[in-house]
């Protein structure tokens, strides 16, 4: 502890051990979610299941990242919801566009035919 | 300035309220978290909306134009369909014209979540009031940000030169990389998307690092020690850790699917 103390400092209490395990537990999931997407990318070919996973796998990671490194998950109830009802809605944006977009690409691609 | 200086205790009568400690009556954190941590949290959700409408656009004009429907292989280049990712970003710096396809970007999306990492530890040695182990985490984190913007502008760099191929143009040239205006790989949109959302989460990740750099002079300076708290190391934390998390939607949007 001594060794790195500085002389300067206020605080006179002991420094705790560090509590690091969760943090490299995490850290594990989240390399691991990223190397099943790269499995994902070169053994399966591209069709709607496979974006699905690929999403899917991102929402699981989102959910770490937000979760434990933000901290989101041992906030209040209030706060969780404050921060996740918006972006539901924005969640509904983007798939009404996705579809909105399909349609929109139908109609020039057959207009002429 | 009649006004007193001072708040006077209103008269004692026996119709004055009880002092109000309900969870909005002010004085408290209904959400138990500070003022300044909730505000981060207020304005992380605002940026979100900000990449969300980014996304909405690429998923909305890529859902327009055409897939290619053949095989891997025999996909070239063509303004006609979008193009697949792994023949856009195949190439590794130092290792020429080898085929890699996605290498470089997962380098990226490693550093990028490992520099999450070493960020989560600067906040944990930040609560434990441990001076040394927030600068050596906070240097760390510096470190692979920085890093990470390197990578981006190498990436950026071989985008906009292209191939040696090049892709033949409806006029009949050959046009190698990109510009806003016109590309070698696909529509014209492709190459504006691409520019414009990596752009705005470069131009992201740039601020946190200067932010990381303000806050590990502050740390050396024993700011954060003399306050009692490393509540900032924490509110900075939180806007690198949303940073990472648009990379992991941008990761999945622009080079998986």
């Amino acid at each position: 502890m001594a060794a790195h103390a500085t002389t300067e400092e206020t605080h006179t209490g002991e420094i705790a051990k560090p509590n690091t395990a969760w943090i490299w537990r995490v850290f594990g999931i989240l390399v691991g979610i990223t190397a099943v997407e790269f499995v994902f990318v070169f053994l399966m070919h591209p069709s709607t299941l496979r974006n699905s996973i690929f999403i899917v796998l991102t929402i699981f990671k989102a959910f770490f990242i937000v979760g434990e490194f933000m901290h989101l998950k041992h906030e209040t109830k209030g706060l969780i919801w404050t921060i996740l009802v918006p972006v539901a809605l924005l969640i509904w944006l983007l798939v009404a566009l996705i579809t909105e977009g399909s349609f929109i690409g139908e109609v020039l691609q057959n207009m002429f035919k | 300035m009649a006004q007193p200086t001072t708040l006077q205790p209103p008269a004692a009568s026996a119709t004055q309220d009880a002092p109000r400690t309900g969870n909005w009556d002010g004085g408290n954190e209904p959400f138990k978290a500070s003022y300044g941590k909730l505000m981060m949290w207020f304005f992380l959700l605002s940026d979100a909306f900000t990449f969300a409408a980014f996304l909405t656009t690429y998923g909305m004009i890529r859902h327009k134009h055409e897939v290619f429907t053949g095989e891997a292989k025999d996909f070239v280049f063509n303004s006609r369909w979008w193009p697949i990712p792994d023949h856009v970003f195949n190439a590794f710096p130092g290792m020429g014209h080898a085929n890699v396809p996605l290498g470089f970007v997962a380098l990226m999306t490693m550093i990028l979540i490992l520099s999450s990492v070493t960020m989560v530890l600067a906040v944990e040695a930040g609560h434990r009031m441990d001076k040394s182990d927030v600068q050596k985490w906070l240097l760390w984190t510096i470190l692979f940000g920085s890093t990470f913007l390197l990578s981006q502008a190498w990436e950026w760099s071989h985008f906009i030169h292209g191939t040696e191929a090049g892709t033949r143009m409806a006029d009949g040239t050959v046009f190698h990389g990109a510009n806003l205006s016109v590309n070698q790989y696909g529509p014209v949109l492709f190459a504006d998307l691409f520019f414009f959302i990596t752009g705005f989460h470069g131009t992201h990740v740039f601020s946190g690092v200067c932010l990381l750099i303000w806050c590990f002079i502050a740390t050396t300076n024993g700011t954060f020690h003399k306050r009692g708290h490393y509540e900032m190391i924490e509110k900075i934390g939180l806007y690198w850790h949303f940073v990472d998390l648009v990379w992991v939607f941008v990761f999945t949007f622009f080079y998986l699917v």
